[in-house]
């Protein structure tokens, strides 16, 4: 292995436990004791790809000798999906970087560039601004996320309610397939996953969008964008109430120069406010900051509808200098962990006409569980919030670390009762399959992948189906068993608070 | 004041708990740009310190990851964009620091330290010869300890002892001269400011440093000390209130005295009409050092002088102030690995090719030294100087010499 390794990669590939140790992780902690039941994470290389040709000779040789590929780009997400479950090679794209030209295409002549897949979306958006561009949307890991890895994952985020899902932003995309064929397929407007499952072997377009590189490695991608707006403007209104707030975001996506709409709850800017962040919110106050971008005779009238939205709502509009920023942190979420340095998360795409019923029950069951719940959303359709619940946690004490998971488990079910369902799979996330996919899109996945990556070598063990502690009757059982033992172990749990 | 051990390991554990592992420091990094390897991104070293600090699990402080933490230039990159607002430069400081209890200093860290303690400066020459950059300057004496004087001087080890640099402490004190300001230097009296101790893990040698500088300039009695070094500047500004122990501002307070980079107060000479620049016709570009800018806050000063100068055309890099990336020439990289400091280099002098300009601009020895080199290195169209230097050719030509 090593010896082919390095024929190709040379001194861009390591076996050196040192290195590995850090394709170990993403960025949730999960006790050792879960990792060693549920995966084989340390990687038995890992090899940085500068070209297309690089990764086919790797898949045609993983192919061919059935060893598990994963790939690698900023490793911001958290459900192990960037890391191996089953050991393999692991596949960094971070050395694939770079922007092109911003040029007219397709009958729209809609301004478009072709970014290469390891380019952070923070980059790529600084060097689109060079060319008087910038990107239609991002997720608000930027800094870190690559091309590659939010088509692969999510691809909701900052933008999404203008511009729609990722997907709709794609015209094309460059990739290497699992027996290492270098193709290119282009967004057909167009067929979808059926459609392609009927047509034979070969990708189709929906074969990258949040699949999480299990289907192929993309090595490019053809993003439409838009060119620097004529005026943006950020606003922060504020309610005492859940309930208005919910109705104000249900009316907020049919505005047209809306751009991203972020919600703070009160405990949120609370905790950041102990570490002296976010003064510029008040205290107790459901927060949404709004962020418009069009030409300026649009903006102005989206505010002033806004303002005599939130006005008949009960509502305040705050001093710009809070929308800034608020704006200007878009990118901070994680000061958080100022406050809460070990904390875990639910993360949960809801219907918006339930978002404040949603808000309401969770905050019940925090005041029975004693737990402090913190929440912070996107709108990012017209009827969809992204929504990120997160509590503190201890994982210097596994004991009680391992209690406070299946809160996470309670979140989702509060979640599921209002229409909402987990946002990504990973590994972690397999137990919720059947709260995301009905069973026939389930079984559809799955034959899918199989055509494409018969020996199921690209990122095996995610996203397709449950190991064995994670199906529904055992990770049931085992939730049951730690939400029983939890409230034992929250010694020490009011110094959170 | 310096940490105790315990404190020192008690902020390492506590910043490392904070970090997410998002990665955001990661791209920004100038070295995990060369090296390409997590073990070298802000994120796996911290990942890492965690383990040690907070875990316990000592056996991870290996030779590998003593090394990682040298690869580092203090730029203040990572912490800039920290999505957890953690400060890791004063973590890689710590970090330092407890390389240094642990024995693991780097050897040219130690003979940095032993010349320091025999030499008061950075090179191995006698500290008597501080003034030898002045040799070269026929039209006037340059005062030394001059009492009365409203202005100190503090010229740093780099323009002092570095022949290929000492235009820049020439041009400093040719434009102070046209500007008729009653100022002096310290000559042998002036000490290392300690910046190298500090960012080798070493800033309780340089505690004896600072207070001998402190006392020196203190017994002057002038209204102003400035230095063109942004590392000197730093240490001053940020680092003497720390290292003598005196809370907010009181250092500059107690000491009677402000501190100012010589941008800052050439900008103030400008506005006040006692410099008068003559036109120049060439577009220029500004290097922002890092302990100037993003460690020191200090931006628009080099902005305001180089637009003073009429005809100037000013070109700004794309990455520039708080995003500006580093030279390569900070954090004492080049005395752990000169071929990494000279790869980021040659990316900043590239950066600077891309928006035309003909000459690259920066306020600080360091940096002009390190991209001057890139650039030749590079074979570049390029002319790289200080803006003290570029400010003191404009007066020269304005006088008609
Ligand atoms: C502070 C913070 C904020 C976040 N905000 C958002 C947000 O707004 N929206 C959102 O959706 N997510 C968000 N995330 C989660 C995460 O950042 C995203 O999922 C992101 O898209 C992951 O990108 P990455 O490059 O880090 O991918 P990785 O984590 O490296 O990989 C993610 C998946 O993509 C696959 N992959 C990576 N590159 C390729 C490639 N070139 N070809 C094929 N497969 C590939 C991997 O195998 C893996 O399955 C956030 C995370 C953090 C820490
Ligand atoms: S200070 Fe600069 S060189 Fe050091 S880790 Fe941070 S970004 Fe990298
Ligand atoms: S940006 Fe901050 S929180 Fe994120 S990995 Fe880097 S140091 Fe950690």
């Amino acid at each position: 292995m090593e010896v082919f390794l390095k024929e190709i990669f040379g001194s861009r590939m390591t076996t050196d436990p040192f290195e590995l140790e850090q394709y170990t992780k993403d960025i949730a902690y999960i006790p050792p004791i879960l990792v060693r039941l549920l995966a084989k994470p340390w990687p038995r290389a890992v090899v940085q790809a500068e070209e297309p040709r690089e990764i086919a000779s790797l898949m045609h040789w993983a192919c061919q000798n059935r060893i598990p590929v994963t790939v690698r780009g900023g490793g911001s997400s958290a459900y192990f999906n960037a890391v191996p479950v089953q050991e393999g090679i692991v596949l960094d794209m971070n050395r694939m970087q770079g922007v092109g030209a911003v040029h007219a295409t397709g009958k729209a002549e809609e301004a478009a560039v072709w970014v290469q897949a390891g380019t952070t979306w923070y980059d790529a958006d600084e060097r689109l601004r060079r060319q008087g561009y910038t990107l239609r949307s991002y997720p608000t890991s930027a800094p870190a996320a690559t091309v590659g890895g939010w088509i692969s994952l999510g691809g909701l985020g900052i933008g999404s309610i203008r511009y729609g899902h990722l997907r709709e932003q794609i015209l094309g995309v460059r990739a290497v397939t699992a027996g290492g064929e270098i193709v290119q397929v282009d967004n057909p407007g167009l067929k979808s996953e059926v459609e392609a499952g009927l047509e034979g072997s070969g990708l189709c377009f929906d074969d990258f969008f949040g699949l999480e590189g299990t289907r192929a490695v993309i090595t490019e991608a053809h993003l439409k964008v838009r060119p620097l707006p004529e005026k943006e403007t950020h606003l922060v209104v504020v309610f005492r109430d859940v309930r208005p707030t919910g109705r104000l975001l249900q009316g907020l996506g049919q505005v047209s120069s809306v751009f991203n709409i972020h919600f703070s709850s009160p405990t949120f800017v609370a905790v950041l406010q102990k570490k002296g962040y976010a003064l510029e919110l008040p205290q107790e106050r459901y927060c949404l900051a709004m962020d418009l971008a069009a030409r300026q005779t649009e903006v102005e009238e989206a505010v002033r509808t806004i303002r005599r939205e939130v006005q008949s709502l009960g509502g305040e509009v705050l001093a710009p200098e809070a929308g800034e920023a608020e704006w200007s942190s878009r990118f901070k979420a994680l000061r958080l962990k100022q406050t809460w340095p070990s904390l875990q998360a639910a993360e949960l795409l809801l219907p918006v006409e339930h978002f404040a019923a949603f808000h309401e029950a969770l905050t019940k069951l925090a005041n029975r569980k004693h737990t402090v719940v913190v929440t912070y959303a996107h709108l990012v359709s017209p009827q969809t919030v992204l929504l990120m619940t997160l509590f503190p946690s201890d994982e210097l004490n596994t004991l009680r670390y391992l209690g406070d998971l299946s809160f996470i488990s309670r979140i989702y079910a509060v979640g599921k009762f209002y229409g909402g369902k987990p946002y990504v799979v990973g590994l972690w996330n397999t137990a919720y399959l059947s709260d995301m996919y009905t069973s026939k899109a389930l079984k559809r996945r799955w034959e899918r992948k199989q055509k494409l990556d018969s020996p199921n070598i690209l990122n095996p063990g995610k996203a397709y189906k449950a190991p064995f502690f994670l199906s529904r009757p055992v990770f049931g059982l085992g939730m049951g068993f730690l939400g029983a033992l939890r409230p034992l172990l929250r010694a020490g749990r009011e110094k959170d608070d | 004041m310096t940490k105790t051990k315990t404190n020192l390991e008690e902020q390492i554990a506590e910043a490392s708990y904070v970090c997410g592992r998002c990665g955001s420091c990661r791209n920004v990094c100038p070295v995990y740009q060369e090296i390409k390897w997590e073990s070298s991104s802000p994120r796996g070293k911290i990942a890492l310190a965690k383990d040690i600090f907070l875990k316990h699990k000592s056996d991870k402080m290996t030779e590998f990851y003593t090394r990682r933490l040298l690869e580092c230039t203090l730029c203040g990159r990572c912490e800039e964009i920290c999505a957890a607002g953690i400060h890791t430069r004063e973590l890689w400081l710590d970090l330092r620091e407890s390389l240094r209890e642990k024995g693991r200093l780097h050897p040219n860290f130690r003979h940095l330290s032993e010349q320091i303690a025999l030499t008061h400066n950075i090179s191995a020459t006698a500290n008597e010869y501080r003034l030898d950059w002045t040799d070269d300057l026929d039209d006037f004496e340059v005062p030394q300890s001059k009492d009365g004087s409203e202005v100190a001087y503090f010229v740093g080890c780099v323009s002092s002892f570095y022949p290929q640099l000492a235009e820049i402490p020439q041009s400093i004190v040719k434009i102070l001269e046209q500007g008729q300001v009653s100022y002096t230097v310290l000559g042998g009296e002036e000490w290392c400011c300690g910046f190298p101790l500090i960012s080798a893990g070493m800033s309780g040698e340089a505690q004896a440093l600072a207070r001998h500088n402190m006392e020196k300039v203190r017994a002057l009695g002038v209204k102003t000390l400035i230095t063109g070094c942004a590392s000197c500047f730093h240490t001053w500004s940020e680092e003497y209130q720390r290292l003598l122990g005196e809370a907010g501002g009181e250092a500059e307070k107690g000491a009677g005295f402000e501190v100012l980079h010589v941008t800052e107060y050439f900008a103030r000479l400008l506005r006040e009409k006692r410099l008068m620049p003559a036109g120049i016709s060439e577009t220029v570009t500004y290097h922002d050092p890092c302990d100037l800018g993003r460690n020191s806050g200090v931006y628009e000063a080099p902005r305001d002088i180089l637009q003073a100068i009429p005809g100037l055309d000013y070109v700004e890099m794309c990455r520039n102030r708080e995003l500006a990336d580093c030279c390569g020439g900070g954090g004492n990289l080049q005395m752990v690995d000169s071929g990494l400091s000279q790869a980021i280099a040659g990316r900043r002098v590239g950066a600077a090719v891309e928006t035309g300009a003909s000459i690259l601009v920066s306020a600080c020895q360091q940096c002009v030294q390190t991209l001057r080199e890139a650039a030749r290195k590079e074979k570049l169209p390029l002319e790289v100087m200080d803006i003290t230097e570029l400010l003191w050719r404009v007066l020269e030509n304005e006088r008609g010499v």
